[in-house]
């Protein structure tokens, strides 16, 4: 199912515009009751001639059953000035983009396979190696570190809260550290703090970076410690690795 | 009859009528009237605002704008800041600093935000703008402390330093000793975002008592508590302060000394930091409380009854920053003392828990907005929310301009209808004609986004998550929203054909976010197309675009207007679709 899209203007007299009348719109239960009719989406065509913004809204405006009055004219040209400070002074706006309706299939097919898709897999989706929704909630990360830091829900605040979690004493508000791969040129991020052996990291590390179960042996972790050097990851136990290091590197062992 | 214009002021008294205008937006207009008022606008400007880096060049600035003394970038688009834009996507200075370099040597400010400043950009700066007064680097990142360095050597003239919410690289701490013994202009410095344990404290004490007017001082969480009487004693005449950690054992000697240094801060108007705050020191500030117009606690794992009594001290506050230990009965507290509180920012303790481990619900969101007349701005994060309680507020508080409430489970119900909570957030935007920013969250349908368009003809900014059902969403946001600059959206069942209907209205906004949505490449491809002034980009960490169908929904999507074209600095995984890629892969 294609949608069309059409540039051209209308030249006049115009075609009757589908209003989109917002009240007709009683009640959201059912997509279909939307989706199989044949006109349901409207047609947002411009009026004769004149492109500018103003047409714009004056068309949503009267379509709408909103009670902007002040849409037309001087409202719109006064936002028009805010918005495009760089602009060049012409402001052709180009032609709106109307939708031509998808053909009459009942029960549109195009937008549900990705939606059904989405329903669906929606836990597998957006869990990511179990650090939750990604992005969710919108918290920045150091914000996250807080929690890390009071041990029992803070029930002991009446004594020194421990300042070491299990990233030791990492001074950075950040549990997350870089992560380079040989011959791959854009760096990944990990958080340290859901990670607590060798096996877990390095197998994080190799889902991320795609290298496969059959060849476990051919990449080596190596990490940067807080001097500069570079050293290798197994040659040393978990918590002196976890406390010293600041970004890790896989590089492809020879011989 | 002569006939007289009203064009024939000589161009310096325009010229001095426009330095009277300091509004970015009033000096677009003015721009606009007529071309000799655009020669003489350009010439006088001083200041400019770009609030999308990549919508234009540094180069058609420079053309346009012949002297600039004080510019304000930002880069990545906001949900960068939780994870969603990939490492490497952009918003480099470099380009910008190199060629205002030569264009503005008199340049005196500096303020990016969520941009990638390398130690070579920082070189650069010290190194062309002698006359640089103020560096704010706003969560950015991609310098280390090297670069800092740089810049207290070279800039002889800086007031201001903020890193604020930065990530720097601590390679030393010893860069504060780069600043010569002869500065003492600094005025304010933030560097709450640094971790390295080697600040060097003692270059930072000498610096704090060798310039008089530092009013503004953010220590970043690795100065011990028993280090900061000394600190506060050298520069009583602050008037905001973040400490440090603020934990420490108990002590007599240490108590009585922050007790006595903060109460020789007579002008101490701001408090932050409290890292890993204890209760047993906390009243070492009481003397300052009742002055106190912002506290920040939102770091400090402090909980009832210390965090109430500490708030009920604090009336004449008008910025409150907090975890959620206040809990109900602390924000009722805060309602009834706080009479002057203009905004409210409510940050979860333990975002990732699955059950609720504070008693922090919309109760106490209705308290503050019925006890404080003032309240404007709003951020809060709790785990259960009601129409109901979401309509008492909105009658309560029609002056809101920022809500954002966030809801830790992304699709929760109205908790005692069990319905969407579309007639709340309805009552939200129909109240406050004023709102200009505001984040959804909850079980929402359609509906919602139909009052928004409906009512929210102020609204710049609208965050939204697991929302709606359909395109008529997006549609009702993009056609009713007059005033829209920045839509960001994440794991919403819409995207095409909203956003084809609606394509103008993109060249109207700065940009529109969408990741984990329905928007088909087909439909990516064809708005590149069409609109050549919009840069469209994909972001697949997957693979390139072309090896999928074009039904296919594409992961993330990042729209904004552009008079610069696409730009080259991509990475191998976000692809512009302009003409070029839509003709040579179809």
């Amino acid at each position: 199912m294609e949608l069309q899209l059409g540039l051209a203007l209308p030249p006049p007299p115009l075609i009757p515009i589908e209003t989109f009348d917002l009240n007709s719109y009683g009640n959201y239960e059912t997509r279909e009751a939307l989706g199989s009719n044949a006109l349901s989406w409207p047609l947002l065509k411009l009026g004769p001639a004149d492109n500018d913004i103003n047409n714009i809204h004056h068309h949503n405006s009267s379509s709408s059953s909103s009670s902007s009055s002040s849409g037309g004219g001087a409202g719109c040209k006064k936002r028009s000035f805010d918005e495009a400070p760089f602009f060049d002074e012409k402001r052709n706006v180009p032609k709106t983009l109307h939708l031509l309706l998808w053909t009459n299939q009942p029960n549109d097919e195009d937008d549900d396979p990705s939606n059904v898709l989405h329903e669906n897999s929606s836990s597998a989706i957006f869990k990511n190696d179990g650090e939750g929704l990604v992005g969710w909630p919108p918290v920045k990360t150091w914000r996250k570190k807080v929690h890390h830091q009071i041990p029992n829900g803070g029930a002991e605040n009446n004594r020194l809260p421990k300042v070491e979690n299990g990233i030791g004493g990492r001074a950075s508000k950040s549990t997350y550290v870089k992560v380079k791969m040989e011959g791959v040129p854009i760096a990944r991020k990990i958080d340290l703090s859901v990670h607590h052996s060798f096996e877990g990291l390095t197998n994080t590390l190799m889902r991320m970076f795609g290298i496969s179960d059959g060849n476990p042996k051919i990449f080596k972790l190596t990490y940067q410690d807080r001097e500069g050097d570079w050293l290798l990851a197994e040659d040393v136990p978990w918590r002196t690795f976890i406390r010293s290091l600041k970004c890790l590197k896989l590089i492809r062992s020879r011989g | 009859m002569q006939k007289k214009t009203a064009y024939s002021f000589p161009d310096e008294i325009l010229e001095h009528v426009f330095s009277f205008i300091q509004s970015v937006k009033d000096r677009n207009a003015a721009s606009l009237v007529c071309k000799s008022w655009y020669e003489i606008e350009r010439w006088c400007r001083r200041k400019i605002f770009v609030g999308n880096c990549y919508a234009v060049s540094p180069t058609m600035v420079i053309r346009r704008f012949p002297d600039i003394r004080s510019i304000e970038l930002k880069g990545k688009p906001h949900f960068a800041d939780f994870n969603l834009v990939p490492d490497g996507w952009g918003g480099y200075v470099l380009p910008w600093i190199s060629k205002m370099a030569g264009a503005y040597p008199w340049l005196e400010e500096i303020r990016l935000k969520r941009m990638v400043v390398t130690d070579e950009s920082l070189e650069l700066v010290a190194k062309s703008f002698t006359n640089l007064q103020v560096l704010v680097l706003f969560s950015c990142e991609g310098f280390s402390t090297d670069g800092l360095a740089a810049i207290a050597a070279g800039c002889k003239n800086l007031r201001e330093l903020d890193l604020r919410d930065s990530e720097v690289d601590d390679l030393s701490g010893h860069w504060l000793n780069h600043f010569p013994d002869t500065y003492t202009s600094l005025v304010s410095l933030n560097i709450s975002c640094l971790g390295s344990d080697d600040v060097s404290f003692s270059a930072l004490e000498r610096l704090v008592g060798r310039c008089p007017n530092l009013r503004r001082l953010l220590l970043n969480r690795e100065v011990p508590l028993d280090k900061i009487a000394n600190l506060l004693s050298r520069a009583p005449q602050l008037i905001e302060f973040g400490t440090g950690t603020y934990a420490a054992e108990l002590r007599s000697d240490v108590y009585s000394n922050l007790a006595e240094a903060f109460c020789n801060c007579k002008e101490l108007k701001s408090l932050s930091g409290f890292w890993d705050a204890v209760p047993a020191y906390l009243p070492v500030i009481y003397s300052v409380c009742s002055r106190l117009t912002s506290l920040n606690l939102s770091y400090a794992p402090i909980q009832n009854p210390d965090l109430t009594k500490l708030v009920s001290q604090c009336p004449s506050l008008q910025r409150m920053l907090v975890l959620d230990y206040i809990e109900d009965s602390g924000l009722e507290v805060l309602a009834s003392s706080c009479k002057d509180l203009q905004e409210l920012r409510v940050f979860p303790s333990d975002p990732f828990g699955e059950e609720p481990n504070v008693s922090l619900t919309e109760k106490g969101l209705v308290a503050v907005s019925s006890g404080c007349p003032k309240l404007q701005s709003v951020l809060y994060f709790c785990r259960q929310m009601s129409n109901a309680a979401l309509v008492t507020i909105a009658q309560n508080c029609p002056n809101f301009t920022r809500f954002r409430l966030c809801l830790l489970d992304p699709k929760i119900a109205d908790y005692r209808t069990l319905q969407p909570l579309d007639v709340g957030f309805g009552a939200i935007v129909e109240h406050c004609k004023d709102l200009r920013r505001l984040s959804l969250s909850g079980l929402l349908t359609d509906c919602v986004f139909e009052y928004i368009g409906m009512h929210a003809k102020k609204l710049e900014m609208l965050s939204v998550a697991f929302a709606g059902e359909s395109d008529l969403a997006l549609h009702h946001v993009l056609s009713g929203c007059e005033s829209l600059r920045k839509l960001e959206i994440m794991n919403c069942p819409f995207g095409d054909k909203a956003l084809l209907a609606n394509a103008a209205k993109l060249e109207t906004m700065r940009s529109l976010w969408m990741s984990s949505c329905s928007v088909s490449l087909g439909a990516c491809k064809m708005l590149g197309q069409k609109m050549p002034r919009l840069n469209i980009e994909v972001m697949d960490e997957k693979g390139p675009p072309d090896s999928r169908a074009e039904s296919d929904p594409v992961d993330k999507l990042y729209i904004y207007r552009s008079v610069a074209g696409p730009r080259f600095d991509m990475p191998p995984f976000v692809w512009t679709m302009d003409e070029d890629f839509a003709s040579e892969l179809s």
